[in-house]
């Protein structure tokens, strides 16, 4: 079936790329740090695309779902870390727990939100972000406003050497594993009938449903995926590395902002985009701190009106627009 | 059996009633065609036959089966196919794509995959002639290849019934001729029973339908043979003096 | 004892829900007529309050004097804003708009930052207080109520009594016959976007003149997600729903934090801020067009 395995070639590039960035942060010194948050914005720029990139929809309280999966794994170990022999264990539970609770929530938002188009689903989806939030605070839940701080737990579980390399190393190797993964169900979604379903919704939704698509349930698989994504990336990028969760941080707008900028600037709805746009994004946002520090938002607020009002498809759309009617469109996807 | 069966259909918009008790049954293989005035409910019956609106009142009888409380994306695996008056192309996608949608959602949802469908949307692309522009994204068509377009990923479905929205409207009376030989071609070489919608190209509708349902302010005006349908008085009058054959 | 607590916090919440409402007038007058959702509202508001701020303690001038400022230049950047982005986004897919205004409301915020600093700052109006027999007003508080009806009245006057008002009601119904009718489609649209603006910066005088510190560049986040579940309390899109919406929720608001402080072990302000999404929510749901709206 030589068909069926050229209809896969697109992820080389993908592979490669973060293959690439994951050397250069190991044998350059210094570049970890770099390489890691680039990883970060690429594999948050994946996960979100499966749901902004091909529905079209914005889930502007999209960082409930990381900030759910911090608490996933805080709980886990501020929870666990006493059992007798469950060690190095707790990280996998952690980062299942992660998964299920933001699969949960963006059920419970979906039921909710998903009826809505356009705007009012925008909204109702930060309502779902603030509101979820203001309960962890007001009712005191998980440790309220104060959040959860486990630093201590950890490295009583698992020893003050592992639990630093989780710390700085294996969290952000659980990074680029996830940064492949999305890419992977990213591309296994395109190229199958959830992928021509979601692109119809996403055109035309009501023409859609006259094709005999049932675009609700294609948007809840998108949106679970890409919600469940968010949480594992929350339980290791946020809660490993940073060994502590802290409301207003985990459920803070300004995560969900940059999600969309590195979509929509590398190109919404294609594999390579997110990579591109967590690149350029990564990249940018870290010169600036350097040089200009202070100013990165100032200088990417015209920057992100000038994408959406002059160059809404993002660069990876700009290039498959050219190479349309190539022999090159089938592997740049 | 009929294939279609409409009884009773009603369709209100708050204190407007767009369609107004119409009852009317469609035989397999027919080539049945619907008329009437601008704003006599026309597209309104489609959308209910179709499932974009809900019906206020009546029932919609597809195959002997009542498929009234179903949603749209229930009735196209069942046979029913829609083409719409402004073409609705999925438009970043390509043609191809785009007719393949047909296939996998249409009445063989399920039982073709991604590859197979896309050799299915071929097949129809060719029928229609648009095969040099295949790979084209179908928003860069023109409104022409559009509606050509739409038709072959209606077609892709393989639907029982095909309803056609003012399919005609805005082309050359020579392309008219050549599309209503189209449409029986297909008609014949799919097995579909087309129920076309027109609003004035009378030309088209004595070419093609054998049965006319005449619409007027949502009711049923008359329903009879073509050419006994067209020189009837009240039917004339209701175009306000067009007469056949304009 | 509560009761009394109760029926005073009320009285607060209803005359803070005008403030509110007035607030989110500008929001629903631009959703209405541009289909755009001004997600950088708060920072408009943010720049009022600067402008109070400073001219009050900078200039000595009292709040009432910067209304107009605040007015002319609130329809400054509502213009200028219009024709560098915003006309372009009108026919775009919503993500567009979103993220467009959102960027508007970064930069805003950065832009004050800059000049301001990040500290918080606030100023002192003292004129005296107005005693009900539950509870007292500073007259400053008093004043912004007043306003606010003030202006939301004027805006029912403009809108159904002048031409300008009835060009943008026609293009609220139907742009493309209003066009047909030798409406200037275009310029009702930076008309309305202006106005729009203009009344979310004024909104921040009247903000502060209820809550005159705390005035710092990211003030706004928390006033634009008060915003939108006024607005959809009261209809997205309409003007005078937002204004009552605006009340229903001041009422709300108090009230309900009155309630939650009977609680033992519960933080009621996050309590608060968690009620008022739950209702946005359960408004989405069943009736979008709002309490009071009907499109």
């Amino acid at each position: 079936m030589r068909a069926q395995r050229e209809k896969y070639y697109p992820l080389i590039p993908v592979l490669a790329g973060y293959l690439i960035l994951f050397l250069i942060g190991r044998e350059v010194t210094g570049m970890w740090q770099l390489m890691a948050m680039i990883a970060f914005y690429c594999a948050l720029g994946q996960a979100f695309n499966i749901f902004l990139g091909m529905t079209g929809y914005v889930d502007f309280g999209y960082v409930a779902f990381l900030g759910v999966g911090t608490y996933g794994m805080a709980l886990s170990i501020s929870r666990l870390w006493r059992v007798e022999g469950l060690g190095i264990g707790i990280i996998p539970i952690g980062l299942v727990l992660a998964m299920v609770m933001a699969g949960l929530l963006s059920v419970a938002v979906g039921a909710v939100a998903l009826r809505l188009r356009g705007a009012y689903f925008a909204i109702a989806t930060i309502g779902v972000n603030e509101g979820f939030r203001y309960l962890i605070e007001g009712a005191k839940i998980w440790g309220g406003s104060e959040g959860i701080i486990f630093s201590g737990q950890m490295k009583k579980a698992f020893g003050k050497a592992t639990a630093s390399a989780l710390s700085t190393f294996w969290a952000d190797v659980m990074v680029f594993s996830i940064a492949v993964i999305a890419a992977c169900i990213t591309i296994y979604y395109m190229r199958g009938k959830i992928g021509y379903a979601l692109t119809a919704l996403r055109e035309d939704e009501d023409a859609a449903k006259v094709m005999g698509i049932n675009v609700t349930k294609y948007k809840i698989i998108a949106f679970i995926t890409s919600s469940s994504l968010a949480g594992l990336l929350g339980a290791s990028a946020w809660a490993l590395k940073l060994t502590y969760v802290f409301p207003p941080d985990a459920f803070e707008i300004h995560y969900t902002v940059e999600a969309i900028i590195i979509v929509l600037l590398g190109g919404a709805g294609t594999l390579l985009g997110p990579i591109v746009g967590g690149l350029v994004y990564g990249l940018s946002k870290y010169w600036l701190a350097v040089i200009m520090p202070g100013f990165q938002l100032l200088i990417f607020a015209p920057i992100i009106i000038f994408i959406i009002v002059a160059f809404p498809e993002g660069v990876i759309g700009w290039v498959k627009r050219r190479i349309r009617g190539t022999a090159l469109q089938n592997y740049f996807l | 059996m009929a294939l279609l069966k409409l009884e009773n259909v009603t369709k209100r918009f708050g204190g407007l009633v767009a369609v107004d008790g119409v009852s009317l049954e469609v035989e397999t293989g027919e080539a049945i065609g619907i008329v009437g005035p601008n704003g006599s409910g026309k597209t309104t019956l489609y959308n209910v036959i179709s499932g974009v609106y809900p019906a206020d009142g009546g029932r919609v009888i597809f195959e002997g089966n009542d498929i009234t409380p179903l949603p749209p994306y229930k009735r196209a695996p069942l046979g029913i196919g829609r083409t719409f008056q402004i073409p609705r192309p999925f438009s970043s996608a390509s043609v191809r794509e785009n007719v393949a949608v047909g296939a996998m959602f249409g009445t063989m949802s399920g039982k073709v995959g991604v590859d197979e469908s896309l050799e299915i949307a071929d097949r129809y692309i060719e029928l229609v002639g648009l095969s040099p522009h295949r790979d084209k994204a179908a928003g860069s068509l023109t409104p022409v290849e559009k509606k050509l377009m739409e038709i072959a990923r209606s077609l892709a479905m393989r639907p029982k019934l095909l309803l056609m929205d003012e399919a005609l409207a805005g082309m050359h009376p020579k392309d008219i001729d050549e599309m209503v030989a189209f449409l029986k071609k297909i008609k014949e070489e799919e097995n579909i029973t087309i129920m076309a919608m027109v609003e004035h190209i009378m030309r088209a509708v004595v070419g093609f339908a054998e049965r006319v349902m005449v619409m007027h302010q949502g009711r049923k005006l008359i329903e009879a043979p073509t050419a006994e349908a067209l020189k009837d008085q009240r039917v004339i009058d209701v175009y306000l003096g067009r007469q056949l054959g304009e | 004892m509560v009761g009394q607590q109760l029926v005073g916090n009320l009285i607060q919440g209803l005359v803070l829900g005008g403030v509110y409402g007035m607030a989110t007038m500008g929001l629903s007058l631009i959703f209405g007529v541009l289909r755009v959702i001004n997600v950088g509202h708060g920072a408009f508001i943010m720049v009022g309050a600067f402008i109070t701020m400073w001219m009050f303690t900078a200039l000595g001038l009292i709040p009432i004097i910067a209304i107009p400022v605040a007015l002319i230049v609130g329809m400054a950047l509502g213009f200028l804003f219009f024709y560098t982005a915003v006309r372009r986004l009108i026919n775009a897919p919503e993500l567009a708009s979103l993220l467009a205004t959102f960027a508007m409301g970064m930069l805003l915020e950065e832009v004050i930052k800059i000049i301001f600093g990040t500290e918080f700052r606030g100023y002192n109006w003292v004129v005296g207080k107005l005693t009900l027999p539950i509870t007292v007003l500073p007259m400053s508080k008093v004043y912004a109520f007043v306003g606010s009806v003030a202006i939301a009245t004027l805006l029912y006057i403009w809108f159904n009594k002048t031409r300008a008002g009835t060009a943008v009601r026609s293009v609220v119904e139907d742009s493309e016959g209003a066009r047909v009718c030798g409406v200037n489609v275009d310029w009702v649209y930076a008309l309305s976007f202006a106005i729009g603006i203009g009344l979310t910066v004024v909104s921040g005088i009247l903000l502060t003149m209820f809550i005159p510190v705390g005035i710092n560049p990211y003030m706004g986040g928390q006033y634009t997600l008060k915003a939108f579940v006024i607005a959809v309390l009261g209809g997205l899109g309409s003007p005078y729903g937002a204004f009552f919406g605006g009340v229903i929720f001041g009422l709300i608001e108090n009230g309900s934090y009155t309630l939650f402080a009977l609680i033992p072990g519960v933080v009621p302000f996050a309590l608060t801020r968690f009620l008022s999404f739950v209702i946005l929510l359960v408004i989405l749901l069943i009736k979008p067009t709002g309490l009071l709206g009907a499109k």
